[in-house]
Formats: structure tokens, C-alpha cells, sequence
């Protein structure tokens, strides 16, 4: 059962996990491009208004940032846990813990529903009479924070029904023991979409 | 051995070719469901070349517009529309996906030896992400405020600003990256894992090589690109004001993203093409390529200084002194490789024995309107001389010049070279010869002149102009015409051949790379026995 | 180049232009000839067997290094004219350039504003440009300058004009449906035309209505006529009193052009629009002020 390995090497022509995981990577280059547009406006922007981004981050919640942190942390442990086990042949456990990281994304996103309506009761959405009536940095602190959030929590959503697919695969045996780079290669995706969250924690809540 | 014979006639040892193999679905569905990289490309051939044919009668419809001052066809909004429309179609429906996704798709695995692409289901998804992105596109048309009037590059804040449908098309542009984006990948990891054993890299054919280098540059300018776009749709539907300068946004910024990833997309439309080129000279100058390494290099150098020049479509912009200096220093160095590639295929002639045939023709026609191309490029890049010709018809004159003049004759080039190989019949080539030169013509009198409006001071999108450029509008919507009769007799010779033309060998030309040692048409599997490579792609000893 | 130069930037633009076609044209000239040349004398009935040569260092080399110097030799060619274009000389005569859908206007240092640029020989001037709603940008073909006017920015270019004349002035940074149609002058005269034109407009604005100078320095006449015909928007000639239909919030109704309607129509543009023309008029809200509204409507009602 531990014989993955040689497994994939051995039906190299059908299939090639390390061809995939290529592919899988390359992706993930794209995505961190696709953020690294938004990162840069976000740095230019910062470096016009520094004082009006400094004050417009403390009214971010930060127990609430914190919270999704820890959440996305370990969701992505579990995610790791769920590999594991499968290569273990454990298909019980792996389906467990992939179903833990499914819910912890779920987790997340509701907490994020929570926090943006939140700030709408705040009057502060784009568009807002009051970021109307705000300085020009404070409307693009939240045009960035909800463009950037907004498309991670999109990412999240993307995640959570890839990951329920896998899942689905797991349970029909597609992915088994002995050939589970489709869900290594959902691992992966997810931990991007943790980093992703890691980065964007500090920059909107914790640095004011 | 027998498989070697058989081959020579041009007729199948185990039978069936791509075309005729059944596959698993029957019909219709053998085509849009296949996964084999080789009906791939002609689902790409045929939609490509379909959004090409709309592009071009929008071209000549803009044309036709300017051949006299005021309203000659059309209103002004509708003029708007139409460049807006011919750039969007041409740019992101043609050039980019035209020679990558289409003999990318039949050649890349022919040429290292493959079965298929390392991922042929995502690589019929991208088809399908292609036709969706058109699909788009074409819808914008008839929904919303109208046709989009933005022109291609979609700058803020008009593209927020405007009525039109705006969202949807750049919607599209957004799809058709993301399909882009999807190619790219799949071409680094085939080259990557799927090489034939022996095909060292410096026994690759150098259209992969070209391949290669344009596919990072799709997978790593492309989602700047995208992000830019998004954020003009949020920016439309809520105002999230981050371009927007009523709310702070920086206009400017907008035309750094949208370079950033532009300016390396017009490598990711010229390398390709380039590497057509490569293959063509040798085979018809029946002796090696001169300096096969700085070729390959030179791709990779083009793709990567090709990255850092994206300023230079902003120095009158009122981005900073410093950056324009910059960036004119960097786009001079781009010029370089592309010189060397010139050279050498020049060089490639010397001593040769070499075969007059349309494919060749084309390919020095490619040479001859790349280097106008590239040499307007030159002028440009000075600074002091941008500022005078940046946004007039120097510049459309210009990028015709390198696209069309480049990109489009190195399809055109391709099309012919590889047609018996893809079809396994042979065109008249007399027609083609005939095709080419009527193209030619037409061409360097349609956009030379352009060149001379720009210096003149005629600005680009404009529906009217001032008396003293009439002379040159009536010339270039002349030449138009010219060129348009040429490329429906290419078409239509091509078109004719698909039925009526002569069955072809499976080495026509006398090419030496591995595509050329399969049947015409290939089969299905492309090769009985994955080959060995113990030579280099050129090897005419 | 081909449209005279008249500007002293333009002669140092040309000369960098010319230096490097001259390169350019010797280059496209010797890969043409060598091209065809091989095409002829190797043509496989006249030299069936080819030679394989797989390359040649030096040759590499010397292609890469002479024209790596030419390229270079360019760049510094283009960036010493651009250098110039850049420093604003201290005595330059300051001008405010205000882009907007589809009109310029220029406001000089004593504030009397005109609708082409009007500017003495041998002097040197700087325009300060402003953008009101989207990108524009200033080209005069022949002094050779253009630069972008960028909303929320400002840009500033210069120019000394050495040749009297009338030039054309021209937008080249795509701005919606009247694009083309965005155009202006630039008019250089001697030292003392420029004065007496200078002392005639000012007394001559000073003695127009209020409201007609707004319309003109607002840009309004960039879309609505006073003689009648129809541009973007309807014409302002007869305009107070006039019945009309407009769409309001989507229904068709007949409205009779009253002052509050008027007062609505500048304020805001779009609730009311005139059946048959596109609803893109910018509002004027926190721009005129009251009175100045006022104004406006008072010098329209004498637009019989």
C-alpha cells in the first residue's frame, strides 16, 4: 500500500503524477500573479495615503480576522491530515478529515459574511454615501479590501466545492492509495488559498 | 521498415489517420469531445479562423469609412464600436491564441516525439474556454448599452464611465486569458515530461523552443491581465473607485497593469510566429539552421527583456522622467535578439539549395515586413521621437506591420508549409504564389501609408480627419482592397484543396523534424513506436 | 519629417528622427538585398547541393555588438531632445489647459480664457493641463509635443513657437463618441499682434454676459450649439420656453423649458433627458454655483 511511488512510476504512460504536479504548480504561479496585481495597487495606494489607510484599519475587526486566521490554520492542517491518511490507506480518516476542512471553509466564509455585513450596517460599502463623504484614502482602503477579500473569499468558495468533489472521489475509490494526486494537488491549491489569507490578515487588520 | 515505405506514399500502415479515426464517440461529439490534440487544433483552426474573417470585414469597413472625411458608411458611434471591436477580435480571438493554439497544438507533440499534450482534457477545455470568451464577446454586442466604444485597451476611467457594454466584453477578454493562460501550461509540462527519449533541448526543434518561451510568458503575464480586468467590472457594477479618480483611483495605474501584461502579450503573439519561420528556412534552403543556439536563446532573451518594457506605451502618459528613461533604454536592448534572429535566418539562406515554394514565400515576406516592423519599433523607442508619433497612425501603422506583417504571414507561412501534413492533400501552389504577392502589395500600400499619415500628425481613432490627410486615406482604403482580394484567394485556394487537391507525401517539402516521418495525415496516435533521437532537429548530413 | 516644423523642440525631434531612419533604412536595405540575393545565386537548380553551416561565433558576435552600439547610440540620440522637452524654461508663459468631452479651453495668466491658444513668437510657454472628466491628450503635429491630460493629475508641457501661423491642435488620447471632433488651434503671432489680440479679448469678455462666458469656459458649447444646429446635445438657441418630450425615469412626457427646468437640466442632467439624445451630460452640482446658474439661464433666455 506504500508502494506509491513505484506505482506511478511503474504506469508512467497513462499517467504521470509528476507531470501533473507540474501543472498544478504552474497554476498556482498564475493565482499568485492574479493577487500580486492586487498586492501592488494596494502597496502604491498605501504609499500615496499612508495616515488615511493607517486610521481606516483600526475600524477593521480584528477578532474577527484573527478568528478566520486560526480557522483557514487549521483547515489547512486538516487538509494535510487527509492526505496523509490516504496514503496510509487509511480512507476512513481521510475522508474525515477532509470533510473537517470542507466545514472550517464553510466556517470561514460565514465569518466573513458576518464581518462585511457588519460594515455595511457601518454605512462603509463602495458606492457608500459615506466613503462618498471620506477622504480618497479611505475609499480606497475599501475598494482594495473588499476587491482583495472578496476574491479570497471567492477562492475559499472555489475550494470548498473542489474539495467536495475530491471527497466524492474518495468515497467512490477514484482516488485511492494508490493514485491520489488529484487530491495532493487540491492540497495544494488549498494551502495557496491559506497564504493568500496569511498575507492579507496583517495588511488590512493588524498593520495601522 | 515496411512502415517507412508505406509512409513515403503517403497512405497509413495501420489504416486510418486523426481524421478518419472513429475514436469513442461517433459523429459530431468525435470532434467536440475529442481529446486528441491534432482535432483540437483544427477546432481552434476553424473557430480562429472564422473570428478573423469578422475582424477583417471590420477592418475594411473602418476603411471604408475613411476614405472620405465626414460620414462616409457609418455614424460616429458605430465607427467607435467597430476599431473597439476590430482590436478585441484580432488582438485576444486571433494573434494571440492563432499559431500557439492552433500548430502549437497539432506540432508541439509531433515535434518532441509525443503521443498528446501532457493534459489533452484541459486542453480541450480551453478550446471550450476559448468559444465561451467569444461567445461573450459577440453577445456584448446585442445586450446592454451597445457595442463597447472603448477601443482594446479598455483605459480608465472612459471604460468606466461610458453606457456601452462594456462588462461583458471584458468579461470575455478575461474568459479567453484564462483559456490562454490554460494552453500555456499545458505546453511547459509537455515539453517538460514528454520529450522522446534522446530529444535533448538542444535537439529541440526551435519552434518549441519559441513555444516554450511564449508559453511561460502566457502563464506569468496573462492573470495581470486578468486581475486588471476584473477590477474595471467591480469597478463597474459597484464602484469600488480604484481607478476611478473621482475616488482617489489612479488612471495611470490602470495603464501599468494593463501594460504589464500587454506588452508581454505581444511577444506572446510574435515568438510563435517566429519560431514558424524557423522551421520553414531550413527546409527549403535544405541545410542546417545557422546558429541554432542563439535562435533559442534569443527567444528566451526576447521573452524575458519583453517583460520589462511595458513603460514605453506610456511616455506621454505623465508617468515620471525617470521611468521613461528607463524603459526607452530597455525597449532599445529588446531590439537585439530580435536583430539576431534576423540575421541568422538570413544567414540560413547562404549557401543553401534552395526550393522557391509559397511556404518560403511567405516566410520571406515575413522577414521583410517583420523588419519594417521591428525598425518603426526602433523609432518609437526613442524618446523624444515617441512623443511626436505615440497614438498616431505611425503606431497602428506600426503594429500591423509586426502582427499582421509577422504574426499573420508566419500563420499564413505555417498554414502552407504544414497543410499536407494536417490535411494530407496539396494546394495549388501557383494560386498561392499568386495569393502572396497580390498580399504583399496590397499590405505595405495599406499600412506604409499609415506610417506617413502618423508622421504627418493624423491621430489614431478617429471617425473624421482634417483635409491635408485624404490623399493618404484614399490610398490606404485602396490598398485595403487589395489586400483583402489576396487573402481570399489564399483562403479560397486553401479551401479548395481541402477536397479537390492533390494527395500529399508525407515529406513534401524534404523536412527533416520528426512531423515529416509520420504519415500525411498523421494517425491517431501520432507515432507506432515512440521514436529515439540521437541528432539534431537540422540535420541535413 | 513631413509636416513642417515650428517649434524649436521640432527641428531636434526631426534630427533624432533622421538619424535614426537613415540606420533603420541601411539595415532593412542590407537584409533585403542579402535575402534576395541568396534566393537568386542558391537556387536549388543552380546549387542543388547546399552546405551545412551550423554558425559562426564571430559572426554571432559581430551581430550582436554593432548593433547593440546603434541601439544605443539611438536611445542617447532620443532621450537628449526629450531631455529638453521636460525642463520647463523659469521664463515660460504660463497657460491653463482645460480638457473635456469634446472641447479645449485655454485660460491665460490674467484669466481671460479663449477657445484656441493664442501665443507670441520666441516665447516660451507652458501648458498646465487639466482634465475635467476622462483622458485627453495635447498634440500639436507641428511643434512636435503631445502629453496626456489626466483626470485628477496634472501634466505640463512646453513650447517655444519660432515661426508665425495657424496649427493644428488635435486630441490624441481616445475620448468617447466626438473623439475626432476634439480640436483646436494654436495661433502664434509677433510680441505685439499678441498684445493688442491679448487687450481686445479681455474688453471684450469683460463686456460679454456672464452667462455666455460660462458657457464657453464651462466647455457647455462643446456640445450644445447657440446657432441652432445639432451637435451632442440639443441647441441651446431658442431653448428658454421651448416644448419638447423628455424621458423621466423611463416614461415619456412633454415639458415646457421653464427656468426650473433649465435649473434641473445643469444640475441634474440626466433626470430629465431630451427624447432622441444620449444621456451623458456630467453634472454640474458643486461646479457653478448659484449664481452663476442664474446667469446662465438669464443669458439663454435672450438665445431667441
Amino acid at each position: 500500500m506504500d508502494q506509491t511511488h513505484t506505482a506511478s512510476e511503474s504506469s508512467a504512460v497513462h499517467r504521470d503524477d509528476v507531470g501533473a504536479r507540474i501543472g498544478m504548480w504552474l497554476f498556482l504561479f498564475t493565482e499568485l500573479i492574479l493577487f500580486g496585481g492586487l498586492f501592488l495597487l494596494y502597496a502604491v495606494y498605501r504609499y500615496l495615503h499612508p495616515q488615511e489607510f493607517h486610521e481606516a484599519a483600526k475600524e477593521l475587526n480584528v477578532v474577527l480576522g484573527a478568528a478566520n486566521t486560526l480557522i483557514l490554520l487549521t483547515s489547512s492542517f486538516t487538509m494535510v491530515m487527509s492526505i496523509s491518511y490516504i496514503g496510509e490507506g487509511e480512507k476512513k480518516k481521510s475522508i474525515a478529515a477532509l470533510g473537517l476542512t470542507i466545514a472550517l471553509a464553510l466556517a470561514f466564509l460565514v465569518n466573513k459574511y458576518f464581518e462585511w455585513t457588519a460594515k455595511f450596517h457601518h454605512g462603509l460599502y463602495p458606492n457608500s454615501p459615506e466613503l462618498a463623504a471620506r477622504s480618497h484614502g479611505d475609499n480606497l482602503f475599501y475598494g482594495l479590501y473588499y476587491s482583495m477579500t472578496g476574491l479570497h473569499g471567492l477562492h475559499v468558495l472555489v475550494g470548498v466545492v473542489l474539495l467536495s468533489v475530491v471527497l466524492v472521489y474518495i468515497v467512490k475509490d477514484k482516488v485511492n492509495p494508490d493514485n491520489f494526486i488529484v487530491l495532493d494537488n487540491s492540497g495544494l491549491y488549498w494551502h495557496l488559498v491559506d497564504i493568500i489569507w496569511i498575507y492579507l490578515f496583517p495588511l488590512f487588520y493588524l498593520i495601522t | 521498415m515496411n512502415d517507412m515505405t508505406a509512409a513515403a506514399h503517403g497512405s497509413h500502415p495501420s489504416g486510418l489517420s486523426y481524421l478518419e479515426e472513429p475514436g469513442r464517440y461517433g459523429g459530431i461529439r468525435s470532434w467536440l469531445l475529442t481529446t486528441d490534440h491534432k482535432r483540437i487544433a483544427l477546432l481552434y483552426l476553424t473557430s480562429v479562423l472564422t473570428f478573423y474573417a469578422v475582424g477583417i470585414a471590420l477592418g475594411v469597413l473602418m476603411r471604408l469609412e475613411l476614405l472620405t472625411p465626414g460620414e462616409t458608411i457609418v455614424k460616429p458611434q458605430t465607427y467607435n464600436a467597430i476599431f473597439t471591436l476590430h482590436g478585441v477580435i484580432m488582438i485576444f480571438l486571433f494573434v494571440i491564441p492563432g499559431v500557439p493554439a492552433i500548430f502549437g497544438n497539432f506540432f508541439l507533440p509531433l515535434l518532441i516525439g509525443a503521443k498528446d499534450v501532457a493534459f489533452p482534457r484541459i486542453n480541450l477545455f480551453s478550446w471550450y474556454l476559448y468559444i465561451a470568451g467569444a461567445f461573450f464577446a459577440v453577445t456584448s454586442l446585442f445586450t446592454g448599452g451597445g457595442p463597447p466604444d472603448t477601443g482594446w485597451t479598455f483605459y480608465a476611467p472612459y471604460s468606466i464611465r461610458t453606457g456601452t457594454n462594456v462588462s461583458l466584453a471584458v468579461f470575455a477578454a478575461f474568459v479567453l486569458g484564462f483559456s490562454s493562460i490554460l494552453t500555456g501550461l499545458n505546453f511547459v509540462t509537455t515539453i517538460h515530461r514528454l520529450r522522446a527519449p534522446g530529444m535533448t533541448w538542444t535537439r529541440m526543434p526551435l519552434f518549441v523552443w519559441a513555444t516554450y518561451a511564449t508559453a511561460w510568458v502566457q502563464v506569468l503575464a496573462t492573470p495581470i491581465i486578468g486581475i486588471t480586468l476584473l477590477l474595471v467590472i467591480l469597478e463597474r457594477f459597484f464602484g469600488v473607485g480604484i481607478f476611478d479618480p473621482e475616488k482617489g483611483g489612479d488612471p495611470i495605474l490602470f495603464q501599468h497593469l494593463f501594460w504589464i501584461y500587454s506588452h508581454p502579450a505581444v511577444y506572446i503573439m510574435i515568438l510563435p510566429g517566429m519560431g514558424v519561420i524557423t522551421e520553414i528556412i531550413p527546409v527549403f534552403a535544405r541545410r542546417t539552421i545557422f546558429g541554432y543556439k542563439a535562435i533559442a536563446y534569443s527567444s528566451v532573451a526576447i521573452a524575458a527583456l519583453g517583460s520589462l518594457v511595458w513603460g514605453h506605451h506610456m511616455f506621454v502618459s505623465g508617468q515620471s522622467y525617470t521611468a521613461n528613461v528607463i524603459f526607452s533604454f530597455i525597449t532599445f536592448l529588446v531590439a537585439i535578439p530580435s536583430a539576431i534572429k534576423v540575421f541568422n535566418w538570413v544567414a540560413t539562406l547562404y549557401k543553401g539549395s534552395i526550393l522557391i515554394a509559397p511556404p518560403f514565400l511567405f516566410a520571406l515576406s515575413f522577414i521583410f515586413l517583420f523588419s519594417i516592423g521591428g525598425l518603426t519599433g526602433l523609432m518609437q523607442g526613442a524618446l523624444s521621437v515617441n512623443v511626436h508619433i505615440h497614438d498616431t497612425y505611425f503606431v497602428v501603422g506600426h503594429f500591423h506591420y509586426v502582427m499582421f506583417g509577422g504574426t499573420a504571414y508566419a500563420f499564413f507561412a505555417g498554414l502552407h508549409y504544414w497543410y499536407p501534413k494536417m490535411f494530407g492533400r496539396m494546394y495549388s501552389q501557383r494560386t498561392a504564389t499568386l495569393a502572396c504577392t497580390i498580399m504583399f502589395i496590397g499590405f505595405n500600400m495599406l499600412y506604409f501609408t499609415m506610417l506617413v499619415l502618423g508622421l504627418q500628425g493624423m491621430p489614431r481613432r478617429y471617425y473624421d480627419y482634417l483635409p491635408q490627410f485624404h490623399t493618404g486615406h484614399v490610398i490606404a482604403t485602396v490598398g485595403s482592397w487589395i489586400l483583402v482580394s489576396g487573402l481570399i484567394v489564399m483562403f479560397a485556394n486553401l479551401l479548395i484543396a481541402l477536397r479537390k487537391g492533390e494527395r500529399a507525401a508525407a515529406d513534401p517539402w524534404g523536412g527533416k523534424t520528426l512531423e515529416w516521418q509520420v504519415p500525411s495525415p498523421p494517425p491517431h496516435e501520432n507515432f507506432e513506436e515512440i521514436p529515439v533521437i540521437d541528432r539534431g532537429a537540422y540535420d541535413y548530413d | 519629417m513631413f509636416s513642417g516644423a515650428a517649434s524649436t523642440i521640432a527641428t531636434k525631434v526631426d534630427s533624432a528622427f533622421l538619424f535614426i531612419l537613415v540606420i533603420c533604412v541601411l539595415m532593412l536595405l542590407l537584409i533585403t538585398f542579402l535575402m534576395v540575393f541568396f534566393v537568386i545565386k542558391y537556387r536549388r537548380d543552380k546549387n542543388p547541393i547546399p552546405t551545412n553551416i551550423e554558425g559562426n561565433f564571430l559572426l554571432e558576435v559581430v551581430w550582436t555588438v554593432v548593433p547593440t552600439i546603434l541601439v544605443i547610440a539611438m536611445f542617447y540620440y532620443g532621450w537628449i531632445g526629450y531631455r529638453e522637452m521636460e525642463t520647463i524654461p523659469e521664463d515660460a508663459m504660463p497657460v491653463k489647459v482645460t480638457a473635456q468631452m469634446w472641447s479645449w479651453s485655454f485660460e491665460y495668466e490674467n484669466g481671460t480664457r479663449s477657445d484656441e491658444l493664442v501665443v507670441p513668437i520666441n516665447q516660451p510657454v507652458k501648458l498646465e493641463l487639466f482634465s475635467r472628466d476622462v483622458l485627453h491628450s495635447l498634440f500639436v503635429p507641428a511643434f512636435r509635443i503631445k502629453k496626456d491630460v489626466v483626470p485628477g493629475i496634472r501634466t505640463t508641457l512646453w513650447f517655444t513657437g519660432d515661426e508665425e501661423g495657424t496649427y493644428d491642435l488635435l486630441c490624441t488620447e481616445y475620448c468617447g463618441l466626438r473623439h475626432s471632433d476634439m480640436l483646436s488651434r494654436v495661433v502664434v503671432m509677433s510680441q505685439d499682434a499678441f498684445a493688442s489680440w491679448m487687450a481686445g479679448k479681455t474688453a471684450h469678455e469683460a463686456a460679454e454676459p456672464a452667462g455666455r462666458q460660462l458657457l464657453e469656459s464651462q466647455g457647455c458649447l462643446g456640445c450644445h450649439s447657440l446657432d441652432g444646429s445639432r451637435i451632442v446635445g440639443p441647441t441651446l438657441k431658442g431653448i428658454f420656453g421651448r416644448k419638447g418630450r423628455v424621458l423621466t425615469d423611463g416614461a415619456e412626457r412633454d415639458v415646457v423649458a421653464d427656468e426650473d427646468y433649465l435649473r434641473r437640466s445643469i444640475v441634474k442632467p440626466n433626470a430629465d433627458v431630451v427624447v432622441g439624445y444620449p444621456p451623458i451630460m456630467p453634472s454640474q452640482e458643486g461646479i457653478l454655483s448659484d449664481e452663476q446658474i442664474d446667469a446662465i439661464i438669464e443669458y439663454l433666455k435672450t438665445l431667441q
